[in-house]
């Protein structure tokens, strides 16, 4: 009996392996020539590009389904190259008025959408439209809220509505074959904020799907949605050179197949998967048999995928990602286990310990930026000296900025609130949040710092989950913590006004406030000569070194790891590492 | 999670219980001792188990604490992969470099605290809410067992992770939230217990003397179920330390940092596929927490087996 | 019988409001900006968090959201899991196959591997083979499931690469997901065997090899166990012992008499580990990337996706009833002097 179990047992075997067993040569042949399969640790939110925030999601619509008017000419960030408008708007062909204030889309013709209707000024007006009046909490629609009508949002802090469509009409327009762009205040960036966010879908197809049908009256109902309330959460109708097949939202997999009616010549690939999965070694198992074209891998995990076989990595790829730890001028004691007994006592800190220009100073001496970058990031990353990073206009090399000095921490502390501190001591928790081995380390680095400069400073770190991590976040009770910003598109005041201005998301948050700051990311945003812009954004770096309202810990650079049989692979600095050009790419 | 259940319902014949010798309690220790040095396995779950609690206790002495919590393991840099065994860090160093000896030392602390409490925490409720149930029945049963049901009708692991979320990630709410899931099956037990003792002549007369319930339960009930709790408890110890790696897998895991074995075996799974050319590259993140997680569950598993073979009267059988 | 289980079955609405309620009061202790992390996952939203807690009512009180919440689920509607980006009833319909077809094969494994090695350990009680078997049934659960998971999937798949993770492979999954495959069940190797597609079968059992193998592993010592025991107990009652005095050849003995008795407790475990499987799949599923409803449930629990949570709850309990009545059913099936009252 036992035999006979064996036995079959041994054939079943055989029989299972026989069709699946794998080649295991050195180079093996291409697999699945014409599919590509992308594993990554995320999956999308929503298909809808005027909801969509995140980068799992932006992979998928852009530029692989839906398309910009404008996109960016490879991997430059600051040239651009028609893409659905027939031309690229400038001051010199006059399609950029004199003031800045207007900009004119010649838009291209015979350009069909996945469903095969034409795209027509008019559909683009509407995606622009619908963009910017469906803003959704925590959406992407401040990005032309902002330069087109002046506020970020179309409600107020209560709800109320503070826009109405006369004002968004009146800011797109269709003259004859062109889409036109009447700015509220000049703006620099607008061309780079049109390369990444002007999205075209067809009207008539949203509207056929109870989506808005574009008509002044009943945008207000169409506000505002949740995430399954349109059509276009889970149904792609772009312009570009994949189409749709699948979103399996169980299987965490979507599948695009060419477009072969693309208005340029079809792709190359005739098929694209994307997969979630979240664990890292299957990922990497994946890519090491082939089965996987492109997997995404952490930092951290970057040796284990060193040295594989059919695989390539391309490192030092520039990205526009700031890591910063933030001061709490004004931290909310009440019920808040992080400042200790809340006075200067030795035992805590005070709500506004970090108000202190000395203390902000001594830990921004106390800091090991070397050693945080050689062990969190492996080396790859530089040390800013401000919120404007490398990339930016405006960036300057030149300028000071904070390095590692115990004596000249020891300096600032002694003098910090009367040259009590240093005798008093102080104790806080440092928090930051989970699931980021980097933050823990420049957690732990600045315990480690700060705590061997005096016995009588101590720093704990806590890790936080995401819901409480909002939670104190929400209610002011954080002290020091780390979080980062990542580009939206590649303008100077993009990274300026979060961190510096008074209405910008960090200072707002932490009670930050200087006046000359505000005045001069104001500047920056309207001023349209780079010249005069860049002298603005450089004396912004002056000030963000002399108030030090945050620490700017880490400038990270990108690597990337595919198979070697990938072929066609550019970077780009707003679209990778996050999402591929699909259009580009092949295997061979 | 433990999935076991005393079964009451295991069909018996009336003659064989005669044969069999009375309550173990009552038969002397020497004759438990004994059956118990007979079994080899047993001998060897003590021995592992003496082992552990030996380093739990010397563990201040064996691992010097450098930080302000002890718990917490020293790191020595912050460098992100893994290094092996060598002089200063006889156990090799996890990622970020925290030393897997004083991590794996300390552990068996951690190991032995968070199971005690859990323990303690359920057989404390399971004795107010079995002893209410199974000595004064009725009501006050019905209402309890249906509790009970609910609590055991979800799903376990959801129900921990759900604690954990709410209340955070912290070596206390991780014991709240195992013990919130394992303290029906101590109450089942202990009411099933209390059932059958309630019954019992010595237990009655004390009634008809007038002693007090109270009285009663402590003097003759708890000393006689003490047993059965005691199998369930050693097999229960293994499993709560699995759960506590199944949580760390999770992410919800004690903070980065703090000696426990579950968090040290849990950051293996990033570097168990090892280098490209060699995946036993960084086998020390696996096999040094794996094997004391491994023998520290399988000495208490051995040693719940050697309890019931030894005390469970079923198995006493007519020889 | 039939008002026994009439009786049990109408346990069922109660069980159910109660773990619903229980839920719900763990709720209590998450304030509205906690709640709000579901639908906020990068620091540029931040600023949208009252806003957010406006638009989803997070602010409003336990009861109130209870009393929601059971509205909707009474006129039908299970609620929205932001999670899944579905509906949940949706998503557990969807979810639940996968972890069906895994826990059966793994049920049927266990089942038989381990009154195979209890058995076994019980018939040769204190000798060679019964500190073998007990041995190795022990030290599958010794270690948490991810550790084998990745080993295996190391060593089989990595090294081999006979068994990959997932479902199917991509052609296979290509053509499933394609016109002409009707998806009857949801579970690939059924769904495979009535398309006529054996290729498909088959792709769908590689890919079941190691998840299958490492549930089996680690969940057969609890049977083992209760096999072994109740086995013993079983083997020293009067009747078996007469059964061999009267000469009965010991197969038969085993066979006919002593494992039938043994059958009850096992099939109380049986019931529970059936239960227990489906949502301790969880970390199995992760390793092996299938999307099954313990992964999907553990991720919406850490989320905090409440409708999700409840509604995975809900369905588990009125599982584990039915499971449990299955059992006590079985057990009048198989001793006839069990009455169920």
């Amino acid at each position: 009996m036992k035999q006979r179990v064996l036995a079959g047992l041994l054939l079943v075997l055989l029989v299972t392996l026989g069709p699946g067993t794998g080649a295991r040569g050195a180079v093996e042949p291409v697999k699945n020539p014409d599919t590509f399969v992308t594993l990554r640790f995320g999956d999308p939110e929503s298909l809808d590009p005027a909801y969509a925030y995140d980068t799992a999601s932006q992979e998928v619509i852009w530029p692989a389904v839906y398309e910009t008017l404008i996109a960016y000419s490879g991997s430059m960030t600051s040239r651009y190259v028609p893409e659905l408008a027939s031309q690229v708007p400038s001051l010199a062909n006059g399609l950029i008025s004199k003031d800045g204030l207007t900009y004119t889309f010649p838009i291209r013709s015979g350009v069909k959408f996945h469903d095969g209707s034409t795209m027509t000024p008019e559909d683009v007006r509407y995606s622009m439209l619908r963009f910017m009046l469906q803003d959704r909490d925590g959406g992407p629609s401040w990005l032309l809220l902002t330069p087109l009508l002046g506020k970020d949002s179309t409600r107020d802090s209560k709800g109320k509505f503070q826009v109405t469509y006369q004002d968004a009409a009146k800011a797109v327009t269709v003259d004859g074959n062109n889409v036109v762009f009447h700015l509220n205040h000049p703006y620099g960036a607008f061309l780079s904020i049109m390369a990444a966010w002007s999205l075209v879908m067809p009207k008539a197809w949203a509207a056929a799907h109870g989506d808005w049908d574009g008509s002044a009256g009943t945008w207000q109902k169409y506000n505002n949605p949740k995430l399954q309330d349109r059509y276009a959460f889970d149904h792609m109708n772009g312009t570009g050179p994949f189409k749709l097949q699948q979103w399996d939202r169980q299987a965490k997999q979507v599948i695009l197949v060419r477009n072969d009616a693309y208005w340029r010549s079809p792709a190359k690939l005739a098929r694209v998967v994307i997969r979630t999965v979240p664990e890292f070694a299957t990922r990497r198992l994946q890519l090491q048999r082939g089965d996987a074209d492109f997997i995404e891998v952490n930092r951290t995990e970057q040796s284990q995928v060193q040295g594989m076989a059919g695989v390539e990595i391309r490192d030092d790829l520039p990205t526009l990602v700031l890591q910063a730890l933030h001061f709490n001028f004004k931290i909310d004691a009440t019920g808040n286990p992080d400042v200790g007994s809340g006075k200067l006592d030795g035992n805590g800190i005070p709500p506004d310990f970090f108000s202190d220009l000395h203390v902000r100073k001594g830990f921004a001496y106390a800091f090991d930026y070397a050693t945080f970058i050689r062990d969190g990031y492996r080396g790859k990353a530089v040390q800013p000296n401000g919120p404007i990073i490398q990339g930016l206009l405006g960036y300057d090399p030149t300028l000071p900025k904070y390095t590692f000095d115990r004596a000249k921490a020891t300096t600032e502390f002694k003098e910090a609130w009367g040259g009590k501190l240093w005798d008093t001591g102080f104790k806080f928790t440092l928090t930051y949040n989970t699931g980021n081995t980097v933050r823990q380390v420049g957690a732990q680095i600045m315990k480690d710092s700060i705590e061997a400069l005096n016995p009588k400073f101590k720093v704990d770190i806590r890790n936080l989950q995401w819901s409480s991590f909002l939670q104190a976040t929400n209610q002011h009770k954080g002290t020091l913590y780390a979080l980062g910003w990542a580009v939206d598109y590649p303008d100077p005041d993009d990274f300026a006004q979060p961190f510096l201005a008074s209405t910008g998301d960090y200072p707002k948050r932490n009670s930050f406030k200087d006046p000359n700051a505000d005045r001069l990311v104001q500047e920056g945003a309207v001023t349209a000569d780079p010249a005069k812009r860049a002298a603005i954004y450089r004396q912004l770096t002056k000030i963000a070194y002399d108030q030090v309202p945050s620490l700017y810990v880490a400038q990270p650079s990108a690597f990337v790891v595919m198979r070697s049989w990938v072929r066609g692979w550019y970077y780009n600095a707003v679209l990778s590492p996050g999402s591929l050009d699909y259009y580009a790419l092949y295997k061979q | 999670m433990s999935a076991i259940r005393s079964t009451s319902s295991a069909p018996t014949l009336p003659f064989s219980r005669a044969l069999a010798p009375a309550r173990a309690v009552e038969s002397g220790w020497h004759r438990t001792v004994r059956r118990f040095r007979r079994n080899p396995l047993s001998v060897l779950g003590m021995g592992i188990i003496a082992m552990f609690v030996l380093t739990a206790l010397l563990a201040p002495f064996i691992a010097h604490p450098v930080e302000r919590n002890p718990y917490m393991m020293p790191h020595s840099g912050y460098a992100p992969d893994p290094q092996p065994p060598r002089p200063g860090h006889p156990f090799g160093t996890t990622e970020e470099q925290f030393d897997l000896f004083y991590g794996i030392v300390w552990g068996a602390r951690t190991a032995f605290i968070v199971a005690l409490s859990v323990i303690a925490s359920a057989v404390a409720i399971a004795l107010v809410l079995g002893s209410v149930s199974g000595f004064y029945g009725g009501r006050v049963d019905e209402i309890v067992m249906r509790i009970v049901d609910i609590v055991l009708a979800f799903p376990g692991l959801i129900l921990a992770v759900v604690i954990v979320a709410v209340l955070g990630p912290s070596v206390r709410n991780l014991i709240i939230a195992i013990a919130a899931v394992e303290w029906p099956t101590y109450t089942r037990l202990l009411r099933g217990e209390f059932l059958r003792v309630r019954d019992m002549e010595y237990v009655q007369a004390a009634r008809a003397l007038g002693a007090s319930d109270l009285l009663i339960i402590v003097r003759h009930v708890i000393p006689n179920t003490i047993y059965s709790v005691l199998i369930l408890a050693s097999l229960n110890m293994g499993s709560i330390v699995i759960t506590f790696a199944a949580l760390s897998f999770l992410g919800l895991g004690v903070p980065p940092g703090y000696s426990d074995w579950g968090q040290l075996i849990s950051l293996s799974r990033n570097w168990i596929t090892g280098t490209a050319g060699d995946p036993f590259t960084f086998w020390y993140t696996l096999i040094i927490p794996g094997t004391a997680i491994f023998l520290f569950v399988l000495g208490w598993n051995l040693l719940g087996d050697a309890f019931r073979d030894v005390f469970d009267p079923r198995l006493q059988g007519s020889r | 019988m039939t008002t026994f289980i009439a009786r049990r079955l109408a346990l069922l609405p109660f069980v159910a409001v109660g773990v619903t309620v229980l839920i719900f009061s763990l709720l209590q202790f998450l304030t509205p900006a906690m709640r709000a992390s579901l639908y906020i996952h990068d620091p540029k939203q931040l600023n949208a968090l009252p806003d957010i807690i406006r638009k989803y009512d997070l602010d409003r009180p336990v009861y109130i959201q209870y009393w929601g919440w059971l509205r909707q689920v009474l006129h039908g509607d299970l609620g929205w899991s932001e999670t899944a980006r579905e509906p949940v009833a949706d998503a557990i319909r969807g979810y639940f196959p996968a972890t069906l077809e895994l826990g059966m094969y793994s049920f049927a494994c266990i089942l038989a591997l381990g009154i195979w090695l209890g058995t076994a350990a019980a018939v040769n009680k204190d000798r060679a083979l019964d500190h073998l078997s007990r041995f190795t049934s022990i030290s599958g659960a010794s270690l948490p499931t991810f550790v084998w998971a990745l080993l295996l999937l190391m060593v089989f798949y990595g090294h081999f690469g006979w068994f990959p993770p997932g479902r199917l492979s991509l052609d296979a999954d290509l053509y499933v997901r394609g016109g002409q495959f009707h998806a009857y069940t949801g579970l690939m190797t059924i769904d495979a065997l009535l398309n006529g597609q054996w290729w498909i079968f088959w792709d769908a059992v590689r890919h079941l090899v190691l998840p299958v193998a490492t549930l089996t592993y680690y969940l057969t010592a609890v049977l083992v166990r209760i096999t072994r025991s109740s086995m013993l107990e079983t083997l020293r009652t009067d009747y078996v012992r007469t059964a061999e005095a009267k000469g009965l050849s010991h197969h038969v003995v085993i066979d006919k008499h002593a494992r039938r008795n043994a059958m009850i407790p096992v099939i109380t475990l049986g019931s529970l580990l059936f239960v227990g499987l489906l949502s301790g799949v969880v970390i199995t599923e992760t390793v092996f990337n299938l999307p099954g409803i313990g992964r999907w449930g553990v991720g919406a629990s850490q989320q905090l996706d409440i409708p999700a949570v409840t509604g995975f709850a809900l369905v588990f309990a009125g599982l584990l009833v039915l499971a449990n009545l299955c059992a006590d059913v079985l057990y009048a099936v198989v001793d006839p002097r069990i009455r169920l009252r």
